[in-house]
């Protein structure tokens, strides 16, 4: 069992004790040394391969490893390993899922939607719901978000990923069809994945806005300023 | 008489603006043109304020000039000062815009539809009586 180092540096690098004062410290000669040597393994270097051909002697003897085919012309520093771990976006403390939130941008600004949960890339996922307000199943970046202090208590939810709102990229064309016009539909269409989806969701999440008085209005209408209000001074 | 309430030894006065928003004191002593020594209980103790910073109250005490913190709160007790005072409508108008501005987007939303209501109502009524009459 390794014990924490006994020694100890000063600012400026010099450490603590000295060789002798590190020595009486370990106290080695009062112990037993139970050194445990991690039994070395005996890796193969060469393996013996059956050869084809009546002339070809049956085996050869193979190196495990073969060596490189290329060696650059100039050593290389290998870059620094990238340690940076992937995490979700910190939430604000105050959206949870269930409370209900004003966007603040895009063309559903100023409605109130229903956060339902963070998703693993940090955004939030927000339906209206559909029913009530016309917002579908959306992500949204919470500082585009104001929250408000109304929360509603949602059922256990199906999963939902990053993966359903991942668009089809534009299909790459090859060199015959560079200059033909396919413009086309391109335009966005939803899935029917994602109505279903929809459809799901409402059917959880509506009941449990109807239960609280006058929520489903609420969410309804938009939330817009008037004269003499401030969003700083304002308590959401 | 123009004024009814004085700035003198005793008066009780609101501060409605500063960091001791909402809280009350007696005007211990006088400091200059501008400024006053109050003294109130735990939450304010004793402190110079602006007059800006005070509403003055109908409420006055017998305390003689520049006395104790002891002193004044043994009076503000015997004279029952928080009772009356959260009587008087400065006070109480206070309270109400406070607790307004607490109000979160989903109170502000039922206020809102609940006036509406009401004021709709408010003029049918008005417009039945004026045809009526």
């Amino acid at each position: 069992m390794a014990h924490t180092s006994r020694n100890s540096t000063l600012p400026g690098g010099v450490p603590k004790l000295s060789r002798s004062a590190v020595y009486k410290k370990r106290a080695l000669y009062k112990r037993k040394k139970v050194a445990t040597v991690p039994a070395v393994k005996e890796v193969a270097l060469t393996k013996t391969k059956t050869v084809a051909g009546e002339k070809n002697g049956g085996t050869r003897t193979v190196p495990v490893q073969k060596s490189p085919r290329f060696y650059p012309t100039e050593d290389c520093k290998t870059p620094l390993k990238n340690r940076r771990v992937v995490k979700p976006t910190k939430l604000r403390g105050s959206i949870v899922p269930g409370s209900v939130v004003i966007l603040l941008a895009g063309s559903h600004r100023g409605k109130r939607v229903v956060v339902l949960k963070q998703l693993p890339s940090g955004l939030l996922l927000v339906t209206g719901p559909y029913k009530i307000n016309g917002v579908p199943l959306r992500r949204v970046d919470q500082t585009y978000v104001i929250a408000t202090s109304t929360k509603v208590e949602l059922p256990a939810l199906p999963a939902i990923g990053d993966e359903i709102f991942k668009r089809k990229g534009k299909p790459t064309k090859n060199e015959k069809e560079m200059f033909v016009d396919n413009a086309g539909d391109n335009s966005y269409k939803i899935s029917a994945e994602k109505v279903a989806l929809q459809k799901e969701i409402d059917a959880l999440v509506v009941p449990a806005v109807k239960k609280v008085d006058m929520l489903q209005s609420y969410l309804r209408s938009r939330f817009t300023l008037t004269k003499g209000q401030f969003p700083h001074e304002m308590k959401f | 008489m123009l004024y009814k309430r004085y700035i003198e030894i005793g008066r009780v006065c609101f501060i409605r603006l500063g960091d001791d928003i909402g809280k009350y004191g007696v005007i211990v002593d006088l400091v200059d043109q501008k400024h006053l020594l109050v003294d109130g209980p735990d939450g304010i103790g004793r402190k110079v304020v602006r007059l800006n910073q005070v509403a003055l109250t109908d409420i006055k005490i017998n305390i003689p000039r520049g006395c104790k913190t002891k002193t004044v709160r043994t009076a503000m007790a015997k004279e029952g000062v928080e009772a009356k005072l959260a009587a008087t409508s400065l006070v109480k108008k206070f309270a109400a815009k406070n607790a307004k501005a607490q109000l979160g987007d989903f109170a502000r939303f039922k206020n809102r539809v609940a006036k509406t209501a009401s004021n709709r109502k408010i003029r049918s009524t008005v417009r039945k009586l004026k045809k009526s009459s």
